[in-house]
């Protein structure tokens, strides 16, 4: 446990808003503990060498979510990031604020947008005022039942996977990582009424502009797997409401295509997203795509090994998740 | 100016109950907190909530344990009061949203806990006070209130014998700011930080606690802190009680399960003075094991199976693994007591009332008293939602007939000079510096075996430090989210807390609870079964004692 020190240099963000044209770096040289947390280098550089250092932190054992920060380009939480591993990879340990907030000052960002996109999906109970809670007893609810919401209940909103979010950088009206694991919560909650009602209004407002690049479950150090969670929203709109959007049209397409010859057909995928009308406005894009890879522009022919994708699916069906 | 008709202080468990029970009542309510509400130190709460509600147990032995537990110190009123609403209060949150563990018939699990005749705390995994902390506060969002969020209170304003309002910093804007209230609720948390080895998040530095004490607030008891048997060694995180309660054994270096000598009939699960004291004793006859982050007994875990130990104790798998290099699932987890809870606060009735009109308290920030001399664990939880729900209703109840408030702009101004003092210096110490003294001050002088000579030399070095605090320097010249001042403020509520702490235990010639006094080793009925009241006066903490609240319950040993 006990381990010798070595020098760990910090690149630190500094920015005062106040006082500042433009953001900085400021380099401190601590000796320290390969297992020091950021966090913990971060406050003794505050006790020792300089208070005018600002960041957000609280519990220090990843519970109450305050310390989330880039580090080395990495959204995570300073208080249970050791410095060794970095130091040994990079020679150097870069702290930054998250992304997709603004600046406050130095570490600390302004999480208003984080906020906003948790309030927007509702997390709260909804109840059927016909239906009212059990007088005087707690609803019943299995285990199986509780084994349902995964490890959404771990979120502590750290908004580590807003940060690390490349949806929410391109579209501010998307509700990122966090925003859509709460409401899948919210959703396979037996006490809540508006499962259907969620379901639907998520399909228009933003649900299918995850770019499934996962990297919201790899930031995540609750294990929340938002990724996973929004897969699974994905597929319980479509069940609740059909392919009716966009995206779920794309999502529905690219699964029967691929089920029909075992490789996209891009026109047809064209066609069936956008439905007839809207492919016409797709038109240009299609020549484009044509001049330059006119393979892809040919109808399929079913690949070799197509009736083991049929078998696959079968299975998949039989085990009636529509996977 | 801004004005609101209940201004609640802290945004916790108990601050978020009180302002939901002030909501409910009618009243315009502003939430004020130096974190946001999601990020309270409620959520690290991890072990469960106190109701007796299985077929075996009654809310008489939830009482009965409570009394015990309290080493008869408890006001027997308040805590009859306070078992009988434990069912009451957690079907509430279930009904809230909060997503509890459940047992395979569909109702709360529950696991045994320290102190307690049955199985009566009800739980999330090992995460309780997040899944409570969410549940409350998402059934909050769906009314109507003001979020005043990373505000730290500087200052109960009182005048004409009640309270007018608060004055407090906001971090973000880097402003002081005054906000008119006849009815203030403190629900700000412990103190935690004036130990070095503490379980608590850094910002539990007992802001509310000493503004009320300026102000003129009378504390209660506030020489009983409780050490946590079990916290991680070198960081001090906690490991949750219910690591015991779900059949973790303590042993020494030779491998001995020593509780069996302390605690012959509940060994691990006596109540959390008796096992801090045990492991401490261990280690001083020299049977704990040593090294580079001090002594330490083992925690083990390892015989009830990675399945079991993943599901239920999940955080605190996580916690061991990543903050200390160990897997409790092969390998025993490195523990020794640190500072856990305050029994001791502002002193209130069971209304959340406290000795001055308009100001109200709950959570671990009062002292009601329930927990007496040493807390149940699992009652925390429970008294956070129990008292903060009366605080809020009693301060709705006081608002509605409450004369205006009478604050003034120049409140700010004069609550907010010593502040700009430190900043206009130019030379002084840093407020760290002085942290960090007086918490090692406290950790080696005011720990879990206290005595004369050590207390007395407590007092010395607390008051000298108190005296080095006039000369504090915030040099950081910025406003926003300037922590520099910040430190500054809540070293200089922790300092004045400290000697609350202090003076109280060296008066306090008993050992009761979790006070243990080598040079007083026995419990004094006669002489000191009563709460002790501090009043801030110009010499330091001028002390009086009050009785306690009896109804049945005679004072017997307190054997586990």
């Amino acid at each position: 446990m006990a381990d010798a020190t070595i020098p760990v240099p910090l690149d630190v963000y500094r920015f005062d808003p106040a006082r500042d044209s433009a953001p900085r770096y400021q380099r401190y040289t601590l000796d320290l503990a390969p297992h020091t947390p950021v966090l913990s280098a971060l406050l003794k550089i505050r006790a020792e060498l300089d208070p005018t250092l600002s960041v957000r932190f609280s519990c220090r054992s990843a519970i109450c979510g305050s310390c989330a920060m880039q580090v080395y380009s990495k959204s995570r939480l300073a208080c249970e990031t050791p410095v060794g591993p970095e130091v040994e990879l990079h020679g150097r340990i870069v702290v930054e604020p998250m992304r997709n907030q603004p600046v406050v000052r130095d570490l600390v960002v302004d999480q208003a947008p984080f906020w906003k996109q948790y309030e927007g999906i509702e997390p709260h109970l909804k109840l059927d005022p016909a239906k009212p809670m059990p007088a005087g007893r707690t609803n019943p609810m299995s285990p199986e039942q509780v084994e349902a919401f995964h490890d959404t209940p771990r979120c502590i909103a750290c908004a580590a996977c807003f940060s690390a979010c490349p949806a929410v950088e391109a579209d501010p009206s998307f509700p990122g990582p966090m925003a859509l694991a709460k409401l899948y919560r919210f959703v396979v909650d037996p006490r809540d009424t508006a499962r259907q009602d969620r379901l639907v209004r998520i399909q228009t407002e933003g649900l299918w502009l995850c770019l499934r690049c996962h990297l919201c479950t790899d930031s995540c150090p609750k294990n929340v797997r938002p990724s996973e969670r929004i897969r699974d929203l994905k597929e319980m709109a479509v069940a609740a409401q059909g392919a009716t959007e966009l995206g779920s049209r794309h999502a529905v397409g690219f699964k029967e295509n691929l089920r029909s010859t075992g490789i996209l057909n891009e026109m047809k995928l064209v066609r069936q997203t956008y439905g007839v009308v809207g492919t016409l406005g797709q038109v240009g894009q299609g020549i484009h795509v044509w001049r330059k890879k006119p393979e892809i522009t040919k109808r399929p022919h079913p690949i070799e090994g197509a009736e083991e994708i049929e078998q696959i699916y079968k299975a998949l069906d039989a085990e009636g998740d529509g996977r | 100016m801004l004005r609101h008709e209940v201004v609640v202080v802290g945004a916790g468990l108990a601050g978020q109950r009180a302002a939901l029970a002030a909501i409910e009542a009618g009243r315009d309510v502003a939430i004020v907190s130096k974190l946001h509400p999601l990020r309270s130190h409620s959520g690290a709460a991890q072990g469960g909530i106190n109701a007796a509600v299985g077929a075996e147990d009654s809310v008489e032995t939830h009482i009965f344990d409570t009394v015990k537990g309290s080493d008869y110190l408890g006001d027997q009123d308040a805590i009859e009061f306070f078992c009988g609403e434990a069912g009451p209060t957690v079907v509430e949150m279930e009904h809230f949203g909060t997503i509890f563990s459940r047992a395979p018939d569909g109702s709360l699990a529950r696991r045994p806990f320290g102190g307690a005749h049955f199985p009566r705390t009800i739980y999330a995994a090992d995460r309780t006070g997040l899944a409570l902390l969410q549940g409350l506060w998402e059934r909050l969002g769906s009314e109507r209130f003001t979020l005043y969020d990373e505000w730290d209170l500087t200052n109960v304003v009182v005048r004409d014998g009640r309270v007018q309002g608060i004055v407090a910093f906001d971090r973000k804007k880097g402003d002081f700011a005054e906000i008119a209230s006849s009815a203030v609720v403190l629900a700000t948390g412990p103190a935690g930080r004036i130990y070095a080895h503490t379980t608590n998040a850094h910002s539990c530095t007992g802001d509310g606690i000493a503004a009320a004490y300026d102000a003129g607030a009378e504390l209660k008891d506030m020489e009983f802190v409780q050490f946590h048997p079990t916290a991680l060694l070198e960081t001090s995180i906690l490991i949750t009680e219910g690591a015991r309660g779900e059949g973790g054994l303590l042993t020494n270096a030779s491998g001995e399960r020593f509780m069996i000598r302390y605690a012959p009939h509940v060994q691990e699960l006596a109540s959390r003075d008796v096992v801090s004291r045990a492991i401490v004793t261990e280690v001083a006859e020299g049977r704990g094991f040593a090294g580079p982050f001090g002594p330490y007994v083992h925690l083990e875990l390892m015989h009830l199976g990675k399945e079991k130990v993943e599901s239920r104790l999940q955080e605190i798998c996580d916690y061991a693994r990543r903050f200390a290099g160990i897997d409790p699932v092969t390998q025993p987890i490195p523990v020794y007591p640190a500072q856990h809870y305050m029994m001791g606060g502002i002193g209130t009735n069971r209304r959340g009332e406290t000795n001055l009109p308009g100001l109200f308290a709950a959570g671990e920030a009062a002292c009601v008293s329930i927990h007496g001399a040493n807390r149940l664990g699992g009652n925390s939880l429970l008294e956070t939602l129990v008292f903060g729900k009366q605080a809020g209703m009693a301060a709705a109840a006081y608002a509605a007939t409450a004369p205006a408030t009478a604050l003034r702009a120049t409140d700010v101004e004069e609550a907010t000079a010593p502040l700009r003092r430190w900043s206009s210096r130019t030379d002084g110490e840093d407020p760290s510096t002085l942290r960090t003294e007086l918490q090692r001050t406290m950790d080696r002088y005011v720990g879990i075996y206290r005595n004369e000579a050590d207390l007395m030399e407590g007092i010395r070095r607390v008051r000298a430090l108190r005296a080095r605090f006039e000369r504090v320097r915030v040099v950081d010249q910025s406003r926003i989210y300037n922590l520099n001042l910040t430190d500054a403020l809540e070293t200089g509520h922790m300092l004045e807390l400290a000697e609350t702490i202090v003076v109280g235990a060296y008066a306090r010639t008993e050992s009761r609870g979790a006070h243990a006094r080598t040079d007083f080793p026995k419990r004094d009925d006669a002489r000191w079964m009563r709460h002790t009241i501090a009043r801030r006066a110009p010499e330091g903490p001028a002390l009086t004692y009050a009785p306690v609240g009896y109804t049945r319950w005679e004072p017997t040993e307190r054997v586990y």
